[in-house]
């Protein structure tokens, strides 16, 4: 009896265990909240080291391989997961909490000061050869690490410079024989699509709320600023809404196709079929189309953004990564190390260039080979420099916010009531502007009035 | 568990203590007995709905600047208060509850007319439909939903393509009908297991109840109005309260549409918008948005329950 009653109690314990577990998680998680932003030392560990590394782009297992052949003391182990806002940072997320983060991560741009703000990047700037590496990317992305202080919270891995991908035939059969280079003269084709194939000239898709972000780092809005204290919120700023009300004319007028979601079989049926003749998107968009609209091969074209006024030479960005050191690691100095092999390493680019299709954020990464070459499937033309010339064009002052999952969900929640004309464009981007002011709010950060 | 004891009497004082002893004994195993099933139920169950509340009555404070430090603190109702006057909260809930009044009265008049049909064909052919009725629901629900939205789309679908080549345009994931649409998808999957659970209810009913109707002189339609129904009226019930509850709890279809379609927003159903709040790390909000719903799900099947409590003897 007496041993049926220790085991009893043993039992109606464990649960409690359980509690004081996450009563201990929490402790630790707000003194790890003290140490992760302050301690900027970089020292590096004795002996052999494995990392862990998740990542989503094709053929980086292979990369890696190569980084490990030749350094057998640091060995990295690759974990291949969804795209980030596919589930991918909210498990991020549990395991910065839990104390079960890996030691690197994809994070795309757009989401480090989110990562920032849960306190789950490592501050590298002391580790060695970083700090150094400022000059060997383009511009804007070095900007994007720092996060507007002095550290450096992740090395840049690819970007989304933005072209705009059009229908040559098409455009020809409607008598445009030169791809507009300012948005009035892309409207003027989009009427004369419409008249002459019945195609829409794009299709606005209203999941694809950091694409339209991209038409709005274009025009030179730039959404949030951090000043170290506070934040400022200009989500519905005078140029953001120019851009809105641009597209809001393309919707009522009827010359964008309103029912196709972003990257859907739908989509890609309207292009396979001529519905839709044109697409603003980034440099890695090549492969998107390749892939899905195999029996447009050849009929492709890519071509400078439209401009917002003639003769202006601005380009947007939409996606890349960076290769984020997270905080919790223990070995912040290896884990830098193989951040920057993987990003600037000629032969690491390479082979990322042609397996995954990343468009390297590092400036050697222009020079590649295959970015010189004509792409087949765009009949023969040499679109990466276009990419290249637009990558320099991408204005380096735009910062996200810190609760970027937020302002995104309102603005596509916003889309939805304007693509039915419950609604317009403009009223996403207040609604956005208010939810990014609530949401930071909740974070506990200050919002400038 | 000692109401459980002997009919018997004690017959004489001395026998008193033994039998006590005895039933000592016996009072404890039941937790042995009931153990594989409390555990995990205090573990998974329990606790994580005491964490969740005790998580809605904080707030995330923030002392350094914008990345500085945080410290989670006792924020009493304040989430609360913000769900209860949150309008995609509540438009979230409006939507669900329009979706119910209408889908749950359908899909339970389908299963109980196909029980009815069902009881009432040849032995053979009852197996055979019992489990092609039945068949949706074994399929899991995004592969389900999937299929449907393949069904659906307006480029791929043969339906729609066959539609507007006799003329008639229609968008099933409009703005207008996309909520019937996943109303059909719920009806379609769900009406099968509601049947069976109606279907085993009438099994349950005694010959002699249906001889004393012939007796009587009813026939098929008489019998089934007057007896069957009233006799499945318990089952009818359960049924209702499981669907009131997973109607709440709205999630897959709506997840798996948006991807192919522009008119799903991010809070169509109060459990999306818990799980998009969560994933945007605003874990005191989500967290009391669940326990809203919850406590809203509690509500409307108790009352359901007890509106019908006289009728079904529940």
């Amino acid at each position: 009896m007496k041993h049926q009653r220790r085991l009893m109690v043993a039992a109606m314990t464990l649960p409690m265990l359980a509690l004081a577990a996450c009563g201990g998680g929490g402790d630790e998680e707000t003194a790890a909240g003290g140490g992760g932003g302050g301690s900027t030392d970089c020292a590096a560990s004795d002996g052999e080291v494995t990392l862990n590394f998740v990542t989503w782009v094709p053929g980086m297992d292979q990369v890696v391989d190569m980084w490990n052949q030749e350094n057998p003391d640091i060995q990295v182990e690759v974990e291949t997961t969804p795209a980030g806002n596919a589930g991918t940072y909210s498990n991020l997320f549990n395991g910065l909490e839990a104390g079960t983060a890996p030691d690197l991560s994809q994070i795309e741009y757009d989401s480090l000061s989110s990562f920032r703000l849960q306190d789950g990047l490592q501050d590298i700037s002391a580790c060695e050869g970083v700090s150094e590496a400022s000059g060997d990317f383009v511009d804007w992305t070095w900007s994007q690490v720092q996060l507007g202080d002095d550290g450096v919270y992740a090395i840049p891995q690819d970007t989304g410079p933005m072209a705009l991908f059009y229908r040559e035939d098409l455009f020809q059969q409607a008598g445009i024989t030169e791809p507009p280079t300012t948005w009035e003269q892309y409207y003027e084709a989009a009427k004369q699509l419409k008249q002459a194939t019945g195609a829409y000239i794009t299709h606005f898709p209203q999941g694809d709320a950091n694409w339209f972000t991209g038409l709005l780092w274009q025009r030179g809005a730039s959404l949030f600023e951090l000043d170290g204290d506070q934040v400022q919120v200009n989500v519905d700023s005078p140029e953001a809404q120019e851009v809105a009300d641009y597209w809001q004319r393309m919707i009522d007028e009827d010359l964008v196709a309103t029912n196709l979601q972003g990257f859907s079989p739908d989509l890609y049926a309207a292009w396979n079929s001529g519905q839709v003749a044109s697409w603003p998107s980034a440099a890695w968009g090549y492969s998107t189309i390749r892939d899905n609209a195999a029996s447009t091969a050849g009929l492709w074209r890519v071509a400078p953004m439209p401009q917002w006024s003639e003769g202006d030479e601005a380009a947007g960005n939409w996606g890349g990564s960076t290769t984020a050191v997270l905080s919790g690691t223990e070995h912040p100095a290896e884990a830098a190390q193989f951040a920057l092999w993987l990003n600037t390493d000629p032969e690491a680019l390479a082979m990322a260039n042609e397996l995954g299709g990343l468009f390297p954020a590092a400036n050697a990464g222009s020079e590649l080979p295959a970015l010189q070459e004509g792409v087949e499937f765009y009949g023969g033309q040499e679109i990466f420099s276009i990419f290249t010339e637009a990558s320099s064009q991408v204005d380096t002052d735009f910062t996200w916010g810190p609760t970027m999952t937020d302002t995104y969900t309102a603005m596509s929640d916003g889309f939805t009531a304007a693509l039915n004309g419950q609604g317009t464009l403009s009223e996403a981007l207040t609604d956005a502007q208010a939810a990014s002011v609530e949401s930071l709010e909740s974070q506990g950060v200050q919002v400038a009035d | 568990m000692t109401a459980v004891a002997p009919p018997t009497t004690p017959s004489s004082p001395a026998a008193a203590p033994r039998r006590q002893g005895r039933t000592a004994v016996r009072s404890r195993a039941w937790i042995w007995f009931t153990l594989p099933f409390l555990v995990p139920f205090v573990l998974f169950y329990l606790l994580p709905i005491g964490y969740a509340i005790g998580q809605s009555l904080t707030k995330t404070e923030r002392t350094g600047g914008i990345f500085g430090e945080t410290t989670t603190t006792f924020a009493g109702l304040e989430q609360y208060s913000r769900v209860v006057t949150d309008p995609a909260f509540l438009n979230g809930v409006g939507r669900v509850l329009l979706f119910g009044v209408v889908q749950v009265p359908v899909m339970l008049g389908f299963a109980l007319l196909l029980a009815l049909l069902l009881d009432s064909a040849v032995a053979r052919l009852k197996r055979t439909f019992r489990i092609v009725y039945f068949l949706p629901y074994g399929i899991p629900g995004v592969i389900a939903a999937l299929m449907w939205a393949f069904l659906y789309s307006p480029q791929l679908s043969p339906i729609v393509g066959l539609l507007q080549d006799g003329g008639l345009d229609v968008e099933f994931l409009g703005s207008g009908t996309i909520l019937w649409s996943i109303a059909n998808v719920v009806t379609w999957t769900y009406t099968g297991y509601n049947m069976l659970i109606i279907f085993a209810a009438m099994q349950a009913i005694p010959q002699s109840v249906y001889e004393a109707a012939k007796v009587d002189g009813a026939g098929g339609l008489r019998t089934a109005w007057s007896i069957k129904i009233p006799l499945v009226l318990p089952a009818l019930v359960l049924t209702g309260v499981f669907s009131i509850i997973g109607t709440l709890q709205l999630f897959t279809e709506p997840i798996v549409f948006r991807a192919i379609s522009t008119n799903v927003t991010s809070s169509y159903t109060p459990n999306l918008l818990a799980y998009t709040t969560a994933s945007a790390n605003n874990y005191p909000l989500a967290a009391a948005m669940s326990v809203v719903l919850a406590v809203a799900t509690f509500i409307l099947s108790f009352a359901f329950l007890r509106a019908t409590s006289r009728r079904s003897g529940l």
